[in-house]
């Protein structure tokens, strides 16, 4: 650690990491509901749409948190000064998981805005609202004032600026439901294959030249690149929901077209990942963070480019849209995109954030390849479910519960993997909270 | 490739998709309110949407395929069970899914939302979405009669009238239920629309007739059945 301020990311990776274990412990609660009758008396009160809602902003939550520390660790080292305000990036932690808790609450007392992903009550969207201006001003003027541009601030400011922007589009109340999906899709899609691209991309490439080495120049030309095809095919790509909600028929061209073409710059990422570790310049100390490096722009390609390409043609989104093979390819590309790189953030960081220069990773080790192998399967159990969900109830017409029995044997599996990766994450978590110094071989 | 150029190709790659995205969301406002019947889109159909809200249905249903997928969706729900269908399983679910491995709870949600649900569902159903979902799509012939047609080598109105079980009632050739009239020469007496119109609906044609309306054959089924019916 450079700078003193980055110690700010530290709390905000240690917030975000059981909060991380509480999202898979109601994953599996999902999971069970699934597979096993949850009584009528449980499901009256904790109904599965509730354990859904944490579900899925417990993921919101603490990957936002992982981007901001990330941020925060960041923008001193690249803008060479302090952060402009530790007492404000403080207060804005505090207040997001206020915030994050008081929603989690709410949802147990059916306090819901009722639109999936974006159930955060309208009240608490503003608070949300505050708690993200206070974060892009804390971290502009940090740039501003340094004046020291480079590729990789322009890069995770833009990206969080849009990721803010885009967030207003989930607030109003619409009338048309076709409309109401056509903007809830600007929130959920431009976040994940447009705004979280270009905040992930920044955070990684700047691990990736401070771990291997590589000039910045080079680095920074390819996250030009990969940016630039991220935005080019995934702004127009958003036409791959609008297949089916009512908007013109034309969508299926700009959709199909635009998103066949999303996998090219994860791939280019793959690559240029491989290349750069290839021609290292700096020896591989702490392995497990290189390993992390690496096993996130694989499982990047495959989670999200290969299982999102599966599916994305009208012609076969017409039968898996809506079905667990949308549940198969989320899953795989969260994990892979997102939760692998937040992990890697926080491998790369909080050593350094403690002075550990060479860290103990047996059970970080460990911890990764469970929650490696679990996931893959978990991915896979999913997709074979939804291969027999699309054909049995969409091809065959056969009805959703008759198709949801032959699905029991495969969503129980998922329950039973995901028992395995809950011990990957516990183990993980674990892990990074008591980091210690790695024991010196005699 | 420098890293000017690079630069460029963030640029423009940028704003191009930019641009064409923006164009067609214009359009694409222009064109939706045909495409999603706004003349239909009462206040009880924007109530119906704020309940459907209020009770976090989405996030157990899907609608138009979005939301999360442990219950069935609810695109075309009116067409697939029937307005009483929706008001019974919403009002007492304990009831309606007793014998399901899959339970629905209780929210105890007022008469008066419910209505306005089934209102909003109806409006929803009739959003013109592509056809989807293929489930409910009145486009097509069941698999079963479509094996018939395939590998028996009969006429798809063959396959319906066998399959929907129109024979329970009716007689071919002294084949058949003899509950309702002998339909081998109906060809001769009723045109193809007239049977349509009949089947569809009995007691529009004929107030005393017993015969159910036969709502739940698709749009396909009911034309090739009528074709079939009509060549007698």
């Amino acid at each position: 650690m450079e700078y003193r301020s980055q110690k700010i990311a530290y709390w905000y990776f240690a917030a975000a990491l059981p909060l991380f274990a509480l999202q898979i412990l109601l994953g599996l609660y999902l999971a069970y509901s699934y597979t096993f009758t949850v009584p009528q008396s449980i499901v009256n009160v904790f109904p599965f749409a509730t354990a859904r809602a944490m579900h899925t902003n417990l993921l919101v939550l603490w990957m936002l948190l992982g981007f901001m520390g990330g941020t925060y660790y960041i923008v001193p080292e690249e803008t060479k000064s302090e952060i402009y305000s530790e007492k404000l990036a403080y207060f804005q932690l505090i207040a997001l998981l206020a915030t994050g808790v008081a929603a989690l609450v709410g949802f147990l007392f059916g306090w819901t805005q009722g639109r999936p992903l974006l159930e955060i009550p309208r009240p608490l969207d503003l608070v949300v609202v505050v708690g993200a201006l206070i974060f892009l001003f804390n971290v502009a003027i940090t740039m501003i004032k340094a004046n020291r541009w480079t590729a990789i601030q322009g890069t995770l400011l833009g990206g969080l600026v849009f990721l803010a922007l885009l967030y207003l589009f989930g607030i109003p109340f619409y009338k048309n439901e076709v409309i109401d999906w056509y903007y809830w899709w600007w929130v959920i899609h431009l976040w994940v294959e447009g705004a979280w691209e270009l905040v992930s991309a920044a955070i990684f490439a700047f691990v990736l030249m401070k771990l291997t080495g590589v000039e910045r120049q080079v680095v920074e030309k390819w996250l030009y690149v990969e940016i630039g095809l991220f935005l080019f095919t995934g702004i127009a790509g958003t036409g791959h929901h609008y297949y089916w909600i009512g908007a013109p028929r034309y969508w299926l061209w700009i959709g199909g077209i635009f998103s066949a073409l999303e996998p090219l710059p994860i791939l280019l990422m793959l690559i240029d990942t491989m290349m750069h570790v290839k021609e290292r310049k700096t020896p591989i100390v702490n392995r497990l963070t290189w390993t992390y490096a690496v096993g996130c722009a694989i499982y990047h390609m495959i989670g999200a480019g290969v299982w999102g390409f599966l599916h994305t043609l009208p012609q076969i989104n017409y039968y898996t849209h809506g079905s667990q093979v949308t549940v198969s390819h989320g899953h795989l590309a969260f994990f892979g995109a997102y939760a692998l790189l937040n992990l890697m953030t926080f491998y790369y960081a909080m050593p350094r954030i403690k002075g550990i220069e060479v860290y103990d990773d047996t059970r970080g080790k460990y911890g990764f390849w469970i929650m490696c192998v679990a996931m893959m399967l978990m991915g896979l159990f999913f997709g074979v479910a939804g291969v027999i969900q699309s054909y049995v109830e969409r091809v065959l017409g056969m009805g959703f519960m008759t198709a949801q029995s032959y699905m029991r044997l495969w969503m129980g599996s998922v329950f039973f993997v995901g028992l395995t990766f809950l011990a990957g994450v516990l183990l993980t978590v674990t892990d990074l909270l008591t980091l210690r110094p790695a024991k010196v071989r005699a | 490739m420098t890293k000017k150029i690079a630069f460029w190709i963030f640029l423009l790659g940028t704003i191009a998709s930019a641009v064409v995205f923006l164009a067609a969301t214009w359009d694409t406002h222009k064109q939706v309110a045909t495409l999603s019947n706004v003349d239909k889109l009462s206040d009880r159909v924007v109530a119906g949407k704020r309940a459907f809200e209020k009770y976090n249905c989405n996030d157990c249903h899907t609608i138009l395929g979005f939301g999360a997928y442990y219950g069935p969706d609810l695109t075309r729900v009116v067409q697939r069970i029937g307005e009483d269908g929706v008001r019974f399983r919403i009002k007492d679910p304990e009831k309606a899914f007793a014998k399901s491995f899959r339970k629905m709870p209780d929210l105890r949600v007022a008469d008066t939302e419910i209505a306005d649900m089934v209102a909003f569902f109806k409006w929803v159903g009739e959003v013109n979405n592509n056809d989807w979902p293929p489930q409910d799509s009145k486009k097509r012939l069941s698999r079963g009669e479509q094996a018939m047609v395939a590998t028996v080598g009969v006429s798809p109105g063959a396959a319906v009238f066998q399959a929907k079980g129109c024979m329970n009632c009716h007689a071919l050739r002294g084949t058949g239920g003899t509950f309702a009239p002998a339909l081998d020469t109906v060809g001769r007496r009723k045109t193809l629309k007239e049977i349509e119109q009949y089947v569809r609906d009995p007691k529009s044609v004929n107030p005393k007739a017993q015969m159910p309306p036969q709502k739940e054959l698709s749009d396909r089924e009911l034309e090739e059945v009528a074709k079939f019916l009509s060549s007698l």
